[in-house]
C-alpha cells in the first residue's frame, strides 16, 4: 500500500479530467438517448422513452446506412490486411538500414490528423483533380469519372488513413518471430506457400487481429474521411449522427444513433476478448 | 462603389462626432457578444454596427463566427442561461427560436421597426432579402432560364444542390410542387418532381467548388441565393445567374434577433438597430449584392439592378410557409436522402 500511495495520489487530475470532460458528457449522452424531441419544437422532453431506438431499428434508411458503414469498415480491413502485411513483413525482415525511415513514413497519416491527408486526395480524385485530369487530357475520358461522391472513393480514403494501424502491430509481431522458423520448416519439406499458412500466418494472427479491430473500429466510426470524400452522398452512420445534431438539432435522436454504434463496438470489442481467451485455453 | 465609400466616410465621421462627445460611456467593461457568420458579412458588421457602438458607449463587441445551426445549437443548449445576445439566423430557423422562447419578438414600437419593409420581421427583424435563383453555364443553357429548364432531359445528372437541409433545398421543393400545381404543404408531389432530376452532380459546399465544375461544363445549372453568388459571379464570364418568372425567385431572408434573457439587453437593442439602420443596409447591397430591409436604404443604380429592393420586386417573390417547412425539417431531411440522393 505504501508503494502505491503516491502513484495513485498522481493519477487523480487525470481522473478529474476525465470524469469531467468524458464521463459526464457521456452519461449525458447516454440519458439523452432515452429522451425525445416533440413534433413543432427543437427543445427537448425527458420523459423517458424507447422512441428513438423504435426508430433506428423500425427504418430501413438507417439499418442500411449502419449495414453500409459495417460494409465500407470490413472492405477497409480486408484491403489493409492484402496491402499492410508485405509493407510490414519487408519492414520487420528486410528493411534493414531503412526500417526507421519507413517506419516514420508509415506514421506520417497518423502524425498528421485526418484532413489534410483527405483534401490532398480531393484533389487528386475531383472532376478537374489529377486522376480525372490526366485521364482527359490523355483522351481516354470526355467528362470526369465520378470519384468523390462515391463509395471507392470514400474506401481510398479510409484505407490511407488507417493503413499505418494495420502495419504497426504486424511489424511488433513480425518482429517477435525468429527467421529460423520458417527455415526449420522448409528445412522440414514445407513449401513457400506451406511455410506461410502454417507457420507464419498463424504466428501472426495476434497481430493481424490487433490491427483489424483498430482500423475496423476507426473506419465505423470515422467522420472527416467519408464526410469530405463522400461529398454528403454516401451517409455513413456518423454522417448520419452529425445531421440529425448539427443540422436537424434532434439531440436525443443523434445521442441514441450515437449509442447504437458504440453498442457495436463495444459487442466487437467483447467478440474478440472472447475469441482470444477461447484460442489461449 | 461610390455609395459605399460615401456610406463608410458618413459613419467614420459619425463615429468621431460621438467619441468625441464623452457622454453615455454607461457601458464601459461590458461585452455584447454577437453570433454571426465570418467573412464579409463579419467585417461589414464590425465597420457599421459594431464600431460605432463600441465608440458610442465603451462596451466591447465581440463576435462569434459560424454556421447559424452552430447557434441555434448554442442558444438550444444555453436556454437557462444565455451568453449570447445578438444572434443572425436564417429565414427558417427564426420562428422556431421564437416559438422556443430563445429569442425576443420583434418590437413593434421600435422606430426601426417601421422602416422595415411591412410583414419581413417573422420570428426576428428581418436584415437581409435574397432570392434563390438558378445559376448556370451559358454554353449549355439557353436563356431566358426558367425553373422547368432543370428537368431538360439534355442536362440530367448535370444539377449541383446545396446540401440538405437548407434554404436551397426548401426552395427547390416548394418550387418542384408549384410546377407540378401543387405547393410546399404536398411533399409527395415536391420529391417525386425534386427526384426527377436524379443525383445531384455535386453537393457544393462553397462557390468556388460550383463555378469550377460549371466553368468546365461537368455542372450545368445550380439553384442559388442571389447576393453572394451575384457578387461571385463577376469572375466567371460563362456563367450567369437568373431569377426565373415560372414562379419567380423563392424569396430567403437572413434575420437578426436579439437573444432572450441575455445579459446585456440594452446593448443587445443598439446593436441591432445600426445593424438595420440605413447606412449597414447600403453597405450590404453595395458590397454583398443582399437586398436592405430598410426602406430607407438607398442605392446606387448598380446594387440596385442586382438586389431585391422595392416592395413590387418583394411582391413578385415566391414565399413559402416557413413555419411548415420547418416543422417537417426531420421528415424532409430523411426522404431527401432517400429520395434525391438514393441513400
Amino acid at each position: 500500500m505504501t508503494a502505491r500511495g503516491p502513484a495513485s495520489w498522481l493519477t487523480a487530475p487525470g481522473v478529474a479530467l476525465i470524469a469531467c470532460v468524458f464521463l459526464a458528457p457521456f452519461a449525458l449522452l447516454v440519458a439523452m438517448s432515452f429522451w425525445s424531441q416533440p413534433n413543432g419544437t427543437l427543445l427537448v422532453d425527458p420523459t423517458p422513452t424507447l422512441v428513438n431506438y423504435e426508430r433506428i431499428f423500425s427504418d430501413g434508411y438507417y439499418l442500411r446506412g449502419l449495414g453500409r458503414t459495417l460494409w465500407l469498415s470490413l472492405v477497409t480491413v480486408a484491403v489493409s490486411v492484402v496491402l499492410g502485411f508485405p509493407v510490414a513483413f519487408w519492414i520487420a525482415r528486410r528493411a534493414g538500414r531503412l526500417r526507421r525511415l519507413t517506419m516514420a513514413v508509415m506514421l506520417l497519416p497518423i502524425v498528421c490528423g485526418a484532413l489534410l491527408p483527405t483534401l490532398g486526395l480531393v484533389n487528386l480524385l475531383s472532376p478537374l483533380g489529377i486522376v480525372n485530369g490526366t485521364l482527359k487530357s490523355l483522351g481516354l475520358i470526355d467528362r470526369s469519372i465520378p470519384l468523390l461522391g462515391t463509395q471507392t472513393g470514400i474506401l481510398i480514403g479510409l484505407v490511407q488513413a488507417f493503413l499505418p494501424m494495420m502495419v504497426l502491430p504486424l511489424v511488433a509481431v513480425l518482429d517477435r518471430l525468429p527467421p529460423s522458423y520458417e527455415e526449420a520448416a522448409k528445412s522440414l519439406g514445407a513449401r513457400p506457400a506451406q511455410v506461410w499458412r502454417r507457420v507464419v500466418l498463424p504466428l501472426a494472427a495476434p497481430g493481424l487481429i490487433a490491427g483489424s479491430v483498430l482500423v475496423f473500429c476507426a473506419s465505423l466510426t470515422s467522420f472527416v474521411t467519408p464526410q469530405i470524400l463522400g461529398q454528403g452522398k454516401i451517409a455513413t452512420f456518423a454522417a448520419m449522427t452529425w445531421q440529425q445534431a448539427s443540422l436537424v438539432l434532434d439531440w436525443p435522436f443523434a445521442s441514441a444513433l450515437a449509442m447504437v454504434m458504440l453498442g457495436l463496438m463495444a459487442a466487437l470489442g467483447g467478440a474478440v476478448l472472447v475469441l482470444r481467451r477461447g484460442a489461449r485455453s | 462603389m461610390r455609395m459605399n465609400w460615401k456610406a463608410t466616410w458618413s459613419v467614420a465621421a459619425l463615429s468621431l462626432a460621438l467619441s468625441g462627445a464623452a457622454t453615455a460611456q454607461d457601458f464601459a467593461g461590458q461585452t455584447l457578444v454577437v453570433g454571426t457568420w465570418g467573412g464579409d458579412i463579419e467585417r461589414l458588421l464590425r465597420e457599421h454596427a459594431a464600431r460605432p457602438l463600441e465608440e458610442k458607449t465603451g462596451a466591447k463587441v465581440e463576435f462569434l463566427l459560424g454556421g447559424s445551426g452552430d447557434r441555434m445549437a448554442k442558444m438550444y443548449a444555453e436556454k437557462s442561461n444565455p451568453t449570447m445576445d445578438v444572434t443572425f439566423q436564417n429565414i427558417y430557423e427564426a420562428p422556431q427560436a421564437l416559438a422556443d422562447g430563445l429569442v425576443m419578438a420583434p418590437d413593434e414600437s421600435s422606430p426601426i421597426y417601421s422602416d422595415l419593409w411591412s410583414g419581413m420581421n417573422d420570428g426576428c427583424y428581418a436584415m437581409s432579402l435574397v432570392g434563390l435563383g438558378i445559376a448556370y453555364n451559358k454554353d449549355l443553357v439557353e436563356e431566358p432560364v426558367e425553373w422547368a429548364d432543370m428537368w431538360d432531359p439534355a442536362v440530367k445528372g448535370m444539377i449541383a444542390m446545396a446540401p440538405y437541409p437548407s434554404s436551397e433545398g426548401d426552395g427547390l421543393l416548394g418550387v418542384a410542387a408549384r410546377l407540378e400545381g401543387s405547393d410546399e404543404h404536398d411533399p409527395d408531389t415536391a420529391f417525386a418532381k425534386v427526384r426527377e432530376l436524379g443525383a445531384p452532380a455535386l453537393n457544393y459546399t462553397s462557390l468556388d467548388e460550383v463555378f469550377a465544375l460549371m466553368d468546365a461544363g461537368e455542372v450545368a445549372m445550380a439553384p442559388m441565393i442571389s447576393g453572394y453568388v451575384l457578387a461571385a459571379l463577376k469572375e466567371w464570364d460563362n456563367i450567369g445567374f437568373a431569377f426565373p418568372t415560372d414562379p419567380g425567385p423563392v424569396l430567403v431572408r437572413d434575420m437578426v434577433c436579439q437573444v432572450a434573457n441575455s445579459p446585456n439587453p440594452e446593448l443587445a437593442a443598439m446593436f441591432i438597430e445600426l445593424a438595420l439602420s440605413p447606412e449597414t443596409q447600403q453597405a450590404y447591397a453595395e458590397e454583398l449584392l443582399f437586398g436592405p430591409t430598410n426602406s430607407k436604404a438607398v442605392l446606387s443604380a448598380q446594387a440596385a439592378a442586382d438586389t431585391i429592393n422595392t416592395p413590387e420586386e418583394v411582391e413578385s417573390l415566391l414565399q413559402l410557409d416557413w413555419p411548415y417547412v420547418i416543422s417537417q425539417r426531420s421528415d424532409w431531411t430523411e426522404r431527401w436522402n432517400k429520395d434525391v440522393l438514393g441513400q
